[in-house]
């Protein structure tokens, strides 16, 4: 592989990364370029390295080998992300969701969207304490965009509800808000669909297409629901133990034979026939179960 | 080189006695991820309770025939372990069950634990005596048994060192092999899978509680031998014990052992150095341990239970 | 595990638990409900053994009769337990709780409090003697403290619970009607008991016993005039309380004054007298006391009383804004005016030497502070229906734009904004009907979260000048700087989640920077640092700052556990440190007296800005006001804080470190914050306690103190600002009411007892937060999870 600048095109460059966790290893030797402004899915069976990509690439994991290269947004230089604190990773524009849904629960849905949105602030706990102006017009502020955002992500009836108490797509959602309000450049997507029903899937995709299109945000997205993968996404990488098994477009990946033999544990001979014989449905028929965390 | 031998048979004494206690905090750590407050009036339970049989069996000591002393000592032993294992028991039922069955938040077990310890250990200076230094019979205290290096070796420290292993080495065993010992460590690792596998985790904590309070009583009626005892003397050992468990890594039972241990021997070893003030010995256990977190942030051998190196 | 997995085998879920005979529960219950008794039997008594003869207590307890009441206690306790179900509709039926704490108050009045200072301890029974002993005194109070307290209050409770259980009306509006008879007699017994001596008096039985039956009134006549078959309490007081905001407010204050004003307390005591309003005014009427005093003793008053009353009463009934501002300015000026007369008849007092007074604000009765505190909370019910109305309009526009608009003024339904938080709560039930709030609260009305504050500013302000010194003293020393610690320590352990153990180091270093600035410390400083106490604050928080950091900065990516170990271990370096050093900090001496002199090691403080000087010498109840205006300050900062975005930022990485990570929280900046503002917190209280005490040593910052501030925290509400107060007053009040109830060695086993009972019943804390759906969860996730896991098999 030629070793190229990464331009100012690629929000994320990611180069032969290994996490290793004692003997298993979890991502092994993988590369992938993510665009600006594209949907990039990442699919694979369970335990393929899906999340463990994910957390890598905010920081939570340090891969033992590889290189990663982040250019959050626009005209933003590519910083090294490999050993870098979680929150700092965010600060560069980098916001994500959890599979499995991690909000704060004691919160009430907007405060959980505030507290996003108000990592950009800057007053202090002094400022706070004394109640200065400009405390209380980032107060205002923070309680605007929230709202907004809120509306955005169809929840706005349900500002002022604990968070613990809402449906479980609607935590989704406001998972997707909250990580909206840190005004990020890409937005990483961990199976939001998982858990909620085909009218929410379809709004879902609505909402990534949207979160994409106007708020000009990359979008990574791990995914399971096939239909609702090849709906949005632009590009999709497979991951299978581990390693990086194919990369394209929805059309390219549907009809992949490594890929189909993945899913499918069969070789990638009589995959292959299988997909001439039906190439649309097969993939879109799979859904493997949510994984457990 | 005879003041490091003295220093160190003194440091294991204590340590070992650190140890035996530390078994418990671990233990309870290690089934409700909850330090158990009140762990420290339990050991002090135990020195009470073997007192009252002691003192039944051989008054205040005088007139007690040699081949009488280690009868009177295994009594001793057992009727410490034994009320402190009751306390321990009761202790778990009434501070700690309703709390679990409420769901109630940590620090609501830890304050209950905190108003149980207030509770016991008022009431044991009321029930017996507000004394501070009541005193066992002194059998074994000035028995010289052997020198090492000049350092002499008395009768009642081997006897405290060698017991406090001989018990680690049992709970050891229990732990890692009996039915009772796998609930254990099945509970620490997962309560609510270990519920589903059958296993009773209430019935499972409550042993939990009494093996800690065994050994807890057991290490109470040593330390009794060796110091003098009172209805406050559960605090600082327990703290220093609490302390070691957190050294070796708490939930971690031979994590425990090794920081009890540890924590006595040190805490001995730095009169050696020269200057040194015997008041500053708290602190420098407390810095000691400050400085093994910092470095090994779930303490020398990690926390999980029964996974020890 | 794999091993063990492999190596369990799975019982049937069925029948999980057979091993072994089983013990019927019933009887695992009867020996708990006889232990316990057993257990409480031992609890009472004095202290005793020794250590020649082990185990007195012991042998006396299990041997004395007594045992045997208090195992039949337990039977009953067994009793009760195991039919519960048939027992509890009874119970639930109107007016049997009233009934049944209004009999606990008048029981615990004659059993526990004071009924008449003079006489012995003060209690029921030294007052009774006395009676018993004393001729010419009225046959009332003869027949009150003889036999007729006591039969009153057995019959009121026997036949009014019959009453219920049976459902017969007549009877409940007899007991009804006993009650008020019995109100007014044990009035009139105390009052003939005060003017038969004629000597000042503060003792507040006969109040809470009058209290207590008017409770039980209140239970009778529900009981006679509901047709409802259970009760439903808390729908009823939200009822009342939301029925006009302010209302209670107004009814407190207008039955506070009136007694104020009609001679049920004395307004100006000196030792040998008690003069009520009228009686003060012809006191004073022939001195050279200013006519605006004398108008107001005389008539003044009445006309302040009654206008104050007007407007506050219209205001409440018609919820008119203007009016409820006017009525809380009626109520502002009337008290000023009110502690403007007290003060000139105190001071013409002090200056003619009457009494031994020495200067203003001596001598006075419990009279004149009712009033203020009664005309206080005119003005108040004035400001509650001023702030409601608007907070209830604000729901309104919130819900009728159903929040979509954007909300672009900030004001968003939950009232966010700091001002707006008490308005939050009061909007609370308007707003949010969801099922994920607990159900309705006794104060969720509009306005009453506000009015209970209110009272709470009252209470604080007008009630410790009654008190008697050794109370103010408690109230000072122990109360209000408790209360500062435990707010401090809400931050650390409420809101951020950490629990810091160590947390007296702080105070402990606010005290000694204190003590070094003002030169009290065998180190010096250097002259021109030389300083009065007050000003030592801002050292003592850069002093605690600096600790805090220091402490946490490597420490704060602990996990819960460990992170409790280490500051417990800095707490005990800090007061082992203090022992030790005997040439910095005096050793465990402390400082006891400055080289030999008698004196307070630490002087008074003082302020001199301009033209102001304030000096706070002897007197308890300056340190009070002071440490008021602390509290307050701090309050309302933290208050704020709660509600910002550091507050938010706090709950967050409590409630899920990683998520709050990944949404770029700082988490290790944010925890430090928490720590950092909870050291000064308690730095300030520091300088405070050195100030106000004078004297300290090391053992005042022993590992207990600190556990004991955690334990103020979590007995009030962990993460509630009104809880942790609540908390640290209820218990430090506790150990010095029950100074006088218990040997003084048995206190700490009371505590701990009520504290566990506190727990295991209630263990969210007295006032629990709002945001506390999952208190700590990323700590107990476990826990709970464990909890649900656990079958509800044996025990109790």
């Amino acid at each position: 592989m030629t070793v190229t600048a990464p331009t100012s095109e690629v929000v994320f460059d990611v180069r032969n990364v290994t996490l290793r966790f004692g003997g298993v290893t979890s991502l092994n030797d993988v590369s992938l370029q993510m665009r600006r402004g594209e949907i990039l899915a990442v699919i694979g069976p369970n335990g393929a390295g899906k999340t463990s990509l994910f957390n890598s690439l905010t920081g939570v994991y340090t891969p033992q080998e590889g290189s990663i290269m982040l250019a959050a947004r626009r005209g933003d230089s590519p910083t090294s992300v490999v050993g870098m604190k979680t929150h700092r990773v965010n600060q560069l524009g980098v916001a994500r969701t959890f599979q499995n849904i991690r909000l704060f629960p004691a919160l009430t849905a907007l405060e959980n969207v505030k507290v996003g949105v108000e990592t950009r602030q800057r007053s202090g706990p002094i400022a706070a304490m004394l109640g200065m102006p400009w405390q209380r017009r980032e107060e205002r502020e923070s309680n605007s965009r929230a709202y907004e955002l809120m509306k955005r992500v169809g929840l706005s009836g349900r500002a002022n509800d604990i968070a613990s108490s809402l449906a479980y797509g609607e935590q989704r959602r406001l998972e997707i808000a909250r990580a909206l309000g840190t005004n990020p450049g890409v937005i990483l997507l961990d199976e939001p669909a998982a858990g909620t029903n085909p009218v929410e899937k379809r709004e879902l995709a609505s909402l990534i297409k949207s979160i994409n299109a106007e708020d000009d945000v990359s979008v990574l997205l791990i995914e399971h629901d096939m239909k609702l993968v090849m709906s949005v996404a632009d590009r999709i990488v497979v991951l299978n133990f581990g390693e990086k098994i194919a990369e394209g477009t929805p059309e390219q990946i549907q009809r992949d034979p490594v890929v189909i033999a993945a899913y499918l544990g069969t070789s990638a001979e009589q995959a292959e026939s299988q997909a001439d014989a039906q190439p649309e449905l097969r993939l879109i028929d799979i859904e493997p179960e949510g994984e457990q965390s | 080189m005879t003041q490091f031998f003295d220093y160190l048979i003194l440091g294991l004494t204590r340590g070992s006695m650190y140890a035996l206690i530390a078994l418990g905090y671990t233990l309870v750590y290690g089934v409700l991820q909850l330090i158990n407050f009140a762990h420290s009036e339990v050991f002090m339970s135990g020195a009470f309770g073997s007192y009252i049989i002691v003192h039944l069996m051989v008054g205040k000591g005088p007139g007690t025939a040699t081949w009488e002393v280690p009868f009177v000592f295994i009594v001793g032993v057992l009727s410490g372990a034994i009320t402190a294992a009751i306390i321990a028991w009761l202790l778990e039922r009434v501070a700690y069950r309703p709390l679990r069955r409420r769901g109630a938040p940590k620090l609501a077990f830890l304050i209950s634990a905190i108003g149980a310890s207030f509770f016991l250990s008022t009431l044991a200076s009321k029930l017996f005596n507000s004394q501070t230094s009541n005193q066992f019979p002194a059998f074994f205290r000035n028995t010289v048994l052997f020198s090492i290096d000049g350092a002499h070796v008395r009768s009642l420290e081997l006897i405290i060192i060698v017991s406090a292993l001989g018990m680690m080495f049992f709970l050891d065993r229990l732990v890692n092999t009996t039915k009772l010992g796998r609930s254990i460590r099945a509970v620490s690792e997962d309560a609510p899978t270990a519920a589903l596998m059958g296993i009773n985790i209430d019935k499972t904590i409550s042993r939990t509680f009494v093996i800690g309070g065994l050994l807890g009583g057991a290490a109470g009626f040593l330390f009794g031998l060796n110091y003098d005892f009172g209805f406050n003397m559960g605090f600082v050992p327990g703290v220093k014990a609490f302390a070691a468990a957190v050294l070796g890594g708490i939930g971690n039972i031979r994590g425990a052992m090794l920081g009890g241990l540890l924590l006595g021997v040190v805490e001995n070893l730095v009169n050696l150095v020269p200057g040194f003030n015997t008041a500053w010995t708290d602190v420098v256990a407390f810095l000691v341990l400050v400085l093994v977190l910092m470095f090994r942030p779930t303490g020398l051998l990690g926390e999980r239970l029964g996974r020890a190196a | 595990m794999t091993a063990l997995e492999t190596r369990t085998r799975p019982a049937p879920p069925a029948a999980p638990h057979r091993r072994g005979p089983r013990i019927p529960s019933w009887l695992t219950r009867l020996l708990a409900c006889l232990g316990g008794s057993l257990v409480l039997a031992l609890m009472i008594g004095d202290q005793e053994g020794s250590q020649t003869d082990y185990g007195l207590t012991f042998r006396k307890q299990i041997l004395a009769p007594r045992v045997f009441a208090f195992l039949a206690l337990g039977v009953l306790l067994f009793l009760c337990v195991s039919y519960w179900p048939r027992i509890k509709p009874y119970l639930t039926r109107p007016g049997f709780w009233p009934l049944i704490s209004g009999g606990l108050a008048v029981l615990a009045s004659i059993t526990l409090m004071h009924w008449f200072d003079q006489a012995g301890n003060g209690k029921f029974g030294a007052v009774s003697d006395a009676v018993s002993r004393t001729s010419g005194i009225s046959p009332i109070a003869t027949a009150f403290y003889g036999w007729l307290a006591w039969t009153m209050l057995v019959v009121s409770v026997v036949v009014g619970g019959a009453a219920i259980v049976i459902g017969l009306r007549w009877l409940a509006f007899g007991v009804a009607a006993l009650a008020v008879v019995a109100a007014v007699i044990t009035y009139l017994a105390h009052q003939a008991v005060v003017d038969f001596t004629g000597q000042p008096d503060h003792s507040l039985g006969y109040l809470v016993s009058i209290l207590g039956y008017i409770v039980i009134l209140s239970g009778m006549l529900a009981a006679g005039l509901s047709h409802e078959a259970s009760a439903r309490s808390k729908h009823f007081v939200t009822r009342v309380l939301g029925f006009r905001p302010g209302l209670p407010l107004v009814i407190v204050g207008f039955v506070v004054t009136l007694l104020s004003f009609v001679g049920a307390a004395a307004w100006f005591s000196p030792s040998n007298k008690n003069t009520s309003l009228s009686e003060t005014h012809d006191l004073f009427a022939s001195t050279s006391i200013n006519p605006f005093a004398l108008n107001y003793l005389g008539w003044l008053s009445w006309v302040v009383f009654v206008g104050t009353l007007a407007l506050a009463a219209a205001a409440t009934w018609y919820r008119h804004r203007l009016l409820g501002w006017l009525a809380a300015l009626a109520g502002a000026a009337s008290t000023i005016i009110t502690l403007v007369v007290l003060y000139d008849i105190s001071k013409l007092g002090a200056r003619t030497k009457f009494d031994g007074a020495t200067g203003p604000w001596q001598n006075l009765g419990v009279g004149g502070w009712m009033a203020c505190g009664g005309l206080f909370l005119l003005g108040s019910a004035g400001f509650v229906v001023a702030t409601s109305a608007r907070a209830t309009r604000r729901v309104a526009a919130g819900t009728a734009n159903g929040s979509l608009s954007g909300s672009p003024n900030g004001s968003g339904p939950n009232g966010v904004s700091a001002t707006g938080s008490v308005a939050a709560a009061d909007a609370a039930p308007a707003t949010q009907p969801s099922p994920g709030r607990r159900a309705v609260g006794y104060l969720t009305a509009p306005g009453a979260a506000r009015s209970a504050v209110l009272i709470a500013i009252a209470a604080a302000l007008f009630y410790p000048p009654t008190a008697t010194p050794f109370w103010q003293q408690v109230v000072v020393s122990e109360i209000g700087i408790s209360m500062l610690l435990a707010a401090g320590l809400n931050v650390v352990v409420g809101w951020a989640g950490l629990l810091d153990l160590g947390f007296i180091a702080f105070y402990a270093i606010g005290s000694y920077t204190t003590a070094y600035f003002v030169g009290s410390l065998p180190v010096k400083p250097p002259s021109w640092l030389h300083m009065t106490p007050l000003l030592t604050i801002p050292f003592a928080i850069i002093a605690c700052l600096m600790a805090g950091v220091i402490l946490g900065a490597p420490t704060l990516r602990l996990r819960g556990d460990y992170l409790a170990i280490v500051t417990l271990g800095f707490g005990e370096i800090i007061h082992l440190a203090a022992v030790n050093s005997q040439s910095i900090t005096n050793g465990a001496e402390g400082l006891t007296n400055d080289t030999g002199r008698h004196t307070k090691s630490v002087p008074n403080p003082s302020i001199h800005i301009g033209p102001l000087h304030i000096h706070w010498g002897l007197n308890q109840l300056q340190y009070w006001y002071l440490l008021l205006v602390f509290l307050v300050v701090v309050l309302l900062a933290f208050r704020r804080l709660e509600h910002s975005r550091l507050g938010r930022a706090w709950a967050a990485v409590r409630e899920d470190e990683v998520a709050a990570q990944a949404t770029g929280i700082n988490t290790t900046k944010v925890k430090l914050a928490a720590f950092a503002i909870g050291a000064s917190t308690s730095g300030v209280a520091g300088v405070f306690f050195a100030s106000q005490i004078g004297t300290f040593t090391p053992d005042n910052f022993v590992l207990n103190n600190s556990i004991l501030i955690v334990a103020y925290v979590v007995f009030g509400g962990m993460g509630s600002l009104p809880g942790a107060l609540a908390g640290a007053a209820m218990l430090t009040w506790l150990p010095e009411f029950l100074k006088s109830q218990v040997p003084s060695s048995d206190r700490l086993m009371w505590i701990g007892a009520v504290v566990m009972l506190m727990m295991i019943f209630r263990p969210a804390g007295l006032i629990p937060a709002r945001r506390r759906a999952a208190e700590l969860s990323g700590l107990d996730g476990s826990s709970s999870s464990e909890t649900r896991a656990v079958p509800a098999g044996e025990g109790l």
